[in-house]
């Protein structure tokens, strides 16, 4: 890029600005991972509907509840235009494939890709108490696999990677954060709701 | 070991929940976001509120970026929201904070030409509207092309162009007068 005189001092002022807070910046990248842990704490089990339901927790409430609300209303509209319940997209980490029957109940098929060295991979929600179900991966290409029969309503949940949470499913109707950990959410069937 | 990793591993990894490779991506763009907030907000505890506050907000909202996009344009639109968010807040608000000025670390008989100069721009910037100040600190201390201008600020290229012309020439009317 061409600059004249002043394009240069108005960037060197900008440059010594900066400088001039580099006490303040050292530590920026501990201080946002700190405020994030403690914006986000993990919310086990059924705790997440305490706080749901808590007082306190208004917005949080308001938000969930729009959330819920237009993925709800995005399924009911995908549900009808399509017999396709959730398309399978391009992203390659996770896929989670409902399998409907006629009561509502889904067999829903969870898939997670994991190293080749991995040990266990297990899928932990509010759908199994958050005490894990494990996946199988028995032609050894590390995707692991497992299924489980869901009636229509709301699912958080993570996998564990030989103990490591790993909650961010891209696939997921919404990732949520909490205990400063990402759990991923999905809705099955129609109502999105009450589980 | 994060250093080694290229951008798109790191975004991956932090989305994921590895807040270790957020750090790194923070210091990668740490330098080019308070520089950013320096100049749009011309106000030290502000900006360094602003910059922390961005890194924070993008990684909360990191699921909604496109890893097929450029990151340092969805980086720099947040801290440039944020950045305006504060200066309507400051219209009501006035800060107490005296206007930016360079403390410490500086040997003043070495610096003191360069020192004054930068002394005038910082006045000019203050008085330079921020409509004016925000696509030139893009343009010439962030030094991105106009179609990113155009894109964090949501205004048209055509007028990132006029803006940024007009801009350089009322820096250097400012400038000349002594501000």
């Amino acid at each position: 890029m061409k600059t004249d005189g002043l394009d240069k001092l108005l960037q060197d002022t900008l440059k010594a600005e900066v400088a001039a807070s580099a006490e303040r910046l050292s530590d920026m990248e501990k201080r946002v991972v700190m405020e994030l842990g403690e914006r986000c704490p993990r919310l086990r089990g059924f705790q997440w509907l305490g706080q749901l339901l808590a007082p306190t927790r208004g917005t949080r409430l308001g938000q969930i509840v729009v959330v819920g609300a237009t993925a709800a209303i995005f399924l009911f509209v995908g549900l009808t235009l399509s017999d396709r319940v959730l398309p399978e997209g391009g992203a390659p980490q996770v896929s989670l494939q409902p399998l409907r029957s006629a009561d509502g109940t889904q067999e829903v098929v969870f898939v997670w890709p994991a190293p080749l060295d991995a040990k266990t991979v297990a899928v932990v929600g509010n759908f199994n108490a958050w005490e894990g179900t494990d996946l199988s991966d028995p032609d050894g290409d590390g995707i692991w696999t497992t299924s489980i029969p869901l009636s229509p309503g709301r699912y958080e949940y993570a996998f564990i990677v030989d103990g490591r949470w790993q909650g961010h499913d891209p696939r997921a109707d919404e990732v949520i954060q909490s205990f400063g950990e990402y759990s991923s959410v999905r809705y099955i069937g129609r109502g999105g709701d009450g589980v | 070991m994060y250093r080694m990793q290229d951008e798109v591993s790191l975004l991956r990894a932090s989305l994921q929940g590895d807040t270790g490779a957020w750090g790194e991506i923070i210091s990668r763009y740490k330098d080019a976001i308070l520089g950013l907030c320096l100049g749009f907000m011309r106000n030290r505890a502000d900006a360094e509120d602003v910059s922390h506050d961005a890194f924070i907000r993008a990684y909360v909202n990191l699921r909604r970026y496109d890893l097929e996009r450029r990151f340092s344009t969805w980086l720099f639109t947040i801290a440039a929201n944020l950045c305006r968010n504060k200066l309507r807040y400051r219209k009501n608000h006035p800060s107490t904070e005296q206007p930016l000025q360079i403390r410490g670390g500086i040997d003043p008989a070495k610096l003191v030409g360069a020192e004054d100069r930068q002394a005038k721009i910082r006045k000019v910037l203050a008085k330079m509207p921020y409509g004016y100040r925000a696509p030139l600190v893009l343009r010439f201390y962030n030094e991105l092309p106009y179609q990113e201008i155009s894109s964090i600020l949501s205004i048209p290229e055509g007028t990132v162009k006029t803006r940024i012309h007009r801009g350089k020439a009322m820096l250097k009317d400012l400038f000349e007068e002594g501000a």
